[in-house]
């Protein structure tokens, strides 16, 4: 039996919003300890991974492990029948056959609604923590901005991580651009401040389409964290209130840069 | 030219009195049904030349050396019964009615029956029996001709190879042939069992006495003979379409297509139905002769028909390639008849034996039917070709279920595709479309958990 009660149901409701570009169907794993998402999308070069720990909500009960296979367009449907400020309380039995969704607004308006769940058969990759060689820390908008830019010339974009600070640089048909950043602290305003943490200079190429679909997930956090490494995958990680987080992975193109 | 009258049914009628009179009347049912006869009477058309002194008595079947009934007349010879079935999936009834009253001898007959009571009657099968003639030399076959089946096989191989009298050669089949004995008492039959024992055997005499060698030559000659008259008009319709008229027709070129798919196997083709007939006959055991079950002359009828429709589609102004010269298809008759006497008389092995004869025989020469047919297989293999390449009006060869069928596939195979495209986000759809060549799959990274 699950039952869990986020006071914020936007928590929710973009979270699922930044995942539905990505994946179709995916299953969520409840457990003791909260409930966590992981996905590819179909191409296999990208994977999303969604952590709601059980302090996320408020109360949080799991007595088994349950996994709701959701559809997430249908699923989307449902939460946006939630307004953002409603407390958002889902249910399932052991063995689901549907989600129950209940909405309450401070009116007491109370709506619920049953999402029909289905069996989905999904392969779990282990992801071990990796020390990346340079971390970025942002503001999501600004990181948003640079990917919808960038992405007016070309398909993908070359990040760039050295001592003078980052660069996001693109070539195309008609012309090529770059946006650079340094770092820089904003006293008043943390969140808008721009950190980068430097092991070692990386250069590696990302597909646009795919970074554009993970900004998506903006509204979720106002600073977004981008790790680089040599030969591994793009990490842009979105924090969620406590420890929860949403992070996106991305495998670098290697070899032809047109 | 054949009287009807039933056999066995006044003996049938007086016994099932008997038995319906002891039975108590059920008293919940105003009609009481009699109980089934075990022996109900069987509706038979008899010659009229054959005497009253002809009786039915089980001989060896030349074909499938089993005993089988026929019908043996003292005067006029033996002939064989052919049992006409209604196709099981439409079931029919005889009502049977003695006595009509005008006609005398019906009346007569059931005066005989000494039963009023019984005049009418009503069968649960539909069968009918008929006797035709049937050459006694078929029935002399299996004391000449050696089946892997009898013990005496190695006896009847030297008998047959030498001169011996008529009464040693029929000894040679006394055991699986009960009557026999029997019949070759009666008035002619004796003597006309070895005038016609005489046509396939070559004859000595040895004082009064004739004696016979059998001659493979000899019943060649007289099968073909027998096949000559028999295709000297054309076949019996369902025969004729089948493997005379279907079995020459040429491809009709002009619009690519073969008009009939029906290869030269129909030799062969022809044998397994013949086969089929006769299992059902084996199965029904001595008590049937030669079942000739509709059904089945039923669907090879339908099928015969088809082809020859959509043929005649094109062939107002296209005429085929070639066409089979009289001569051509007087062979293809001729061949045709000889298959059916002998997969009909003659047992299985032997008549393979035979067709090898018949091909290096010198009495008949198929040549021209030959080089006929083997310019129709490369005609027909010519048309198959050009066909599958680029054949527009290949659709046509689908009948309806197929296309039903594959309505529905396709009906299916959209409906899914319709639902997985409403559970698509656009974004999902988008990224389709993204190019990740140079891309690592995630699980180049990160191993299986």
């Amino acid at each position: 039996m699950l039952e869990a009660r986020l006071n914020q149901a936007q928590d929710l409701k973009k979270a699922v919003d930044a995942i539905k570009d990505l994946v179709q169907d995916c299953n969520f794993d409840c457990n003791d300890s909260g409930i966590a998402l992981q996905a590819m999308d179909n191409s296999h070069v990208a994977l999303v991974s969604m952590m709601m720990k059980a302090e996320m909500f408020s109360p949080y009960r799991c007595d088994r492990n349950i996994a709701l296979g959701v559809n997430l367009v249908s699923f989307t449907k449902v939460l946006r029948a939630a307004q953002n400020e409603d407390v958002l309380t889902l249910k399932a039995e052991d063995a689901p056959d549907s989600l129950n969704l209940v909405f309450e607004n401070s009116n007491d308006r109370i709506s619920e609604y049953d999402l029909k769940l289905m069996d989905i058969d999904q392969e779990h990759l282990g992801i071990p923590e990796t020390e990346y060689a340079a971390t970025i820390s942002m503001p999501s908008a600004e990181f948003k901005r640079i990917c919808t830019d960038l992405m007016a010339m070309s398909e993908s974009v070359t990040i760039e991580a050295n001592k003078d600070g980052v660069k996001f640089a693109c070539s195309g048909d008609i012309g090529n651009g770059s946006v650079t950043l340094r770092s820089n602290t904003n006293v008043e305003k943390p969140e808008l401040s721009i950190d980068i943490e430097l092991t070692e200079p990386v250069s590696l190429t990302f597909s646009l389409k795919y970074l554009v679909n993970f900004c998506k997930a903006q509204p979720l956090s106002s600073s977004v964290r981008i790790c680089l490494s040599n030969e591994v995958p793009l990490l842009v990680e979105y924090g969620l209130a406590g420890s929860s987080y949403l992070r996106f992975y991305l495998a670098p193109k290697i070899g032809d840069e047109e | 030219m054949a009287r009807t009258r039933s056999k066995g049914g006044a003996t049938t009628t007086s016994k099932n009195s008997k038995e319906t009179s002891s039975t108590p009347a059920n008293s919940k049912s105003r009609y009481v049904l009699p109980e089934e006869s075990s022996n109900p009477p069987r509706i038979f058309i008899l010659p009229k030349k054959a005497t009253k002194e002809a009786r039915i008595v089980s001989l060896l079947n030349p074909r499938y050396a089993k005993p089988t009934r026929y019908l043996v007349c003292p005067e006029t010879g033996v002939y064989e019964l052919t049992q006409i079935a209604a196709p099981k999936t439409t079931p029919r009834s005889w009502l049977i009615q003695y006595g009509g009253g005008e006609d005398g001898e019906k009346a007569q007959e059931a005066k005989l029956g000494n039963n009023t009571e019984f005049s009418v009657h009503i069968t649960k099968g539909a069968d009918l029996f008929v006797a035709t003639p049937i050459d006694p030399v078929f029935l002399l076959l299996p004391a000449f001709i050696p089946s892997t089946s009898t013990s005496s096989e190695s006896k009847s191989e030297k008998q047959s190879r030498l001169f011996v009298s008529s009464d040693d050669h029929l000894d040679t089949i006394q055991q699986s042939s009960p009557h026999q004995w029997e019949i070759l008492r009666w008035g002619k039959i004796r003597q006309l069992f070895e005038s016609r024992m005489a046509a396939i055997c070559e004859t000595a005499q040895a004082g009064d006495e004739t004696m016979f060698r059998f001659s493979e030559d000899k019943l060649l000659a007289e099968l073909l003979a027998k096949a000559q008259r028999m295709s000297e008009n054309p076949l019996p319709k369902s025969m004729e379409d089948k493997f005379v008229t279907k079995a020459l027709e040429a491809p009709v070129l002009g619009i690519k297509r073969a008009a009939v798919l029906q290869t030269e196997t129909s030799v062969e083709e022809k044998q397994t139905e013949e086969t089929a007939t006769v299992s059902a006959a084996a199965e029904s055991g001595a008590s049937t002769p030669k079942e000739t079950n509709s059904t089945e002359s039923q669907t090879s009828g339908n099928s015969t028909a088809t082809a020859p429709t959509s043929a005649s589609d094109a062939a107002p102004e296209l005429a085929p390639t070639i066409t089979a010269s009289p001569e051509v298809i007087r062979l293809q008759r001729l061949r045709i008849a000889f298959q059916f006497l002998s997969s009909s008389y003659i047992a299985a092995g032997y008549a393979a034996t035979l067709r090898q004869k018949l091909s290096s025989t010198s009495l008949v020469d198929f040549a021209p039917l030959d080089a006929y047919l083997a310019r129709l297989a490369q005609l027909r293999q010519e048309a198959a070709a050009a066909r599958s390449v680029g054949d527009y009006t290949r659709k046509r060869d689908f009948d309806d279920e197929e296309v039903a069928a594959r309505a529905e596939k396709k009906r299916r195979h959209d409906e899914e595709e319709k639902r997985k495209k409403a559970g698509e986000s656009r974004g999902v759809r988008d990224l389709k479309k993204v190019n990740t060549s140079g891309m690592k799959k995630m699980s180049d990274f990160f191993k299986k958990k």
